[in-house]
């Protein structure tokens, strides 16, 4: 299938279920909002080497907040409750709750699958915290040097989707990261999408294991331009000379399957010779997102 | 909707307790009109004071006329709707667990007193007492909502455990006096007193500087987040509501008598939409 003079590649994204939460930050603006946003999503590109996986969401605006202030929407994922609420005690409780004017505010909806997060990093208060209940929300307003950190009390989670992804293979550097960029940018329009990597592109492209027995993921060579003379297989045809892949996790199927075919529509076309997504043979996850089948059919070009 | 029409003013105060729309859900406009219901010393039927008809199974319960001399409207009802075309008398929506009561006119004293769950809104004004503990008790209101669109006597929230009272208008002395935890928001300003013997819990007063008890401290003035939160859930209870960005937060705690974690904020300017 080739769509705009791209070649659509057979295959299927392989995702696979994680936890996730959805955290919404504010501060007194957006501009705090964001400093807070960007430090509590730091260092989470990756479950193999980082206690969740991250990233924005969407801005909201006053109306949307609990409190009526500028916000962010954010993602956590991680591969149990334990672990995310682990990460989210952590993460908010070094980021969010040591960032000037900072509230943070559940997401989801609250079940019982729930993580406590306020509930654990009241302590801080170390006895002046204040416990207030809005019908069934509980809120804990701990003391802070330039006020209070508001933080509610419970946080629910979902079954998410991690692992869907999109590898852009382009005619030149320039060419592959302007076609990655596109990409990332349509794919976030989809709601309860996030892409983790440092602005959503991914160039370590990374396979499972190593020589090394000590790695749990190195380099995938047959993906490096530079190592297409030195590997006896590659996956890049004549004419590519950088790859970038976009990395997608979503509350659900849905939302992730719909982000990668919005990413698949705006990659393609000149200067992005193949469009193709990883996967392993269907023994990682059981999500198959095929890419074909997320497109439809295509109007011939 | 069932709707009892009161067609006979009571000369002596007429107590509708047991009158809530969750117990009369499974019973005929006839069975309710025979309901004993207490006339001073007497007991009575219902029809010899309302009209009633319409259908209670849906939970919603309408009653029309002037109410001032009929005590416990709603007192503990458990579900469903009851609204008041009027005033109600004592003890309105007392130890309620569970539904909503609406009074389009004025409640009297004890509106909501040791109710543990369930949301009251007085269009009108209220008496003395409202959301306090009854003489004697340890805990006044420990759930659910009041909302007063006018102003409120003396004593509202009186030894509150839980729960939130707003009052769009003026709430007379001791207004909040002993709170345990809580929230009271007194927009139109306070009486004497307030606070006093305060262990915990959040008074928001809005008007003039109050005279707070001598057991209440000056901290600081911010702009606290939870506000915000506070004026939502106000907005979604048709509360006028705070505009909280314009607003300066005056901190006090107290009362240090009783430990000092209680939290009084004194909003000014106060500025409604």
């Amino acid at each position: 299938m080739h769509l705009r003079g791209t070649e659509i590649v057979d295959t299927f994204a392989e995702a696979f279920p994680m936890t996730a939460a959805r955290v919404v930050v504010t501060a007194v603006n957006s501009k705090w909002a964001h400093v807070a946003a960007v430090a509590a999503t730091g260092y989470a590109a990756s479950v193999i080497g980082c206690d969740a996986e991250a990233g924005v969401e969407a801005e909201l605006s006053p109306a949307d907040t609990p409190d009526g202030r500028p916000g962010v929407a954010l993602l956590f994922f991680a591969f149990s409750r334990d672990v995310l609420q682990k990460a989210l005690v952590n993460r908010v409780g070094q980021c969010i709750l040591t960032c000037a004017t900072t509230a943070c505010f559940n997401g989801l909806p609250v079940t019982d699958r729930s993580v406590r997060v306020g509930g654990n990093l009241r302590y801080f208060g170390d006895g002046h915290q204040i416990s207030k209940m809005h019908g069934v929300r509980r809120f804990w307003r701990v003391p802070t040097m330039d006020g209070e950190f508001l933080c509610e009390d419970l946080f629910g989670t979902v079954k998410g989707v991690a692992g869907g992804n999109l590898i852009l293979l382009g005619t030149s550097q320039a060419a592959a990261l302007e076609a990655a960029e596109r990409t990332v940018a349509a794919c976030l329009t989809v709601p309860g999408v996030i892409a983790p990597f440092p602005g959503g592109v991914v160039r370590s492209g990374s396979k499972v294991g190593s020589k090394y027995k000590t790695l749990k993921a190195s380099v995938n060579e047959a993906y490096c331009p530079t190592l297409r003379g030195a590997v006896p297989h590659t996956e890049l045809p004549d004419g590519v000379n950088a790859v970038y892949e976009v990395v997608l996790d979503g509350v659900d199927l849905a939302a992730v399957g719909e982000a990668m075919r919005r990413g698949i529509y705006a990659a393609a076309g000149p200067g992005v010779v193949r469009i193709t997504a990883g996967n392993y043979g269907g023994k990682l996850g059981p999500h198959h997102l095929h890419l074909h089948e997320l497109l439809g059919p295509v109007p011939p070009c | 909707m069932l709707t009892l029409t009161l067609h006979t003013r009571p000369d002596v105060p007429l107590e509708l307790d047991g009158v809530t729309p969750d117990r009369l859900l499974k019973l005929a406009a006839t069975d309710i009109a025979r309901l004993p219901v207490a006339h001073g010393n007497r007991t009575v039927e219902l029809g010899a004071f309302f009209a009633v008809t319409g259908d209670a199974s849906d939970g919603d319960v309408r009653i029309v006329g002037d109410c001032s001399r009929v005590k416990l409207i709603g007192a503990g009802m458990t579900a469903g709707r009851l609204t008041v075309e009027g005033d109600a008398g004592w003890h309105a929506g007392a130890k309620m667990t569970g539904g909503t009561l609406t009074v389009k006119g004025d409640a009297a004293d004890w509106v909501g007193a040791e109710m543990t769950g369930g949301a009251i809104t007085v269009r009108g004004s209220a008496g003395h007492q409202c959301g306090a503990a009854y003489r004697g008790s340890r805990h006044g209101m420990r759930g659910g909502t009041i909302v007063v669109h006018k102003s409120c006597g003396d004593e509202a929230a009186l030894l509150m455990r839980r729960g939130l009272i707003a009052v769009g208008g003026e709430v007379g002395r001791a207004a909040g006096a002993s709170m345990i935890a809580g929230t009271l928001v007194a927009l139109g300003g306070v009486g004497r007193d307030c606070g006093a013997g305060l262990k915990r819990g959040t008074i928001v007063v809005g008007g003039p500087d109050p005279v707070w008890p001598p057991g209440v401290r000056f901290s600081c003035e911010y702009a606290p987040a939870y506000l915000g939160v506070l004026a939502k859930e106000l907005a979604a209870l048709g509360f006028p509501s705070l505009d909280v960005s314009g607003v300066k937060v005056r901190c006090h705690r107290g009362d240090v008598l009783h430990g000092g974690h209680g939290e009084l904020l004194h909003l000014t300017p106060l500025q409604t939409r």
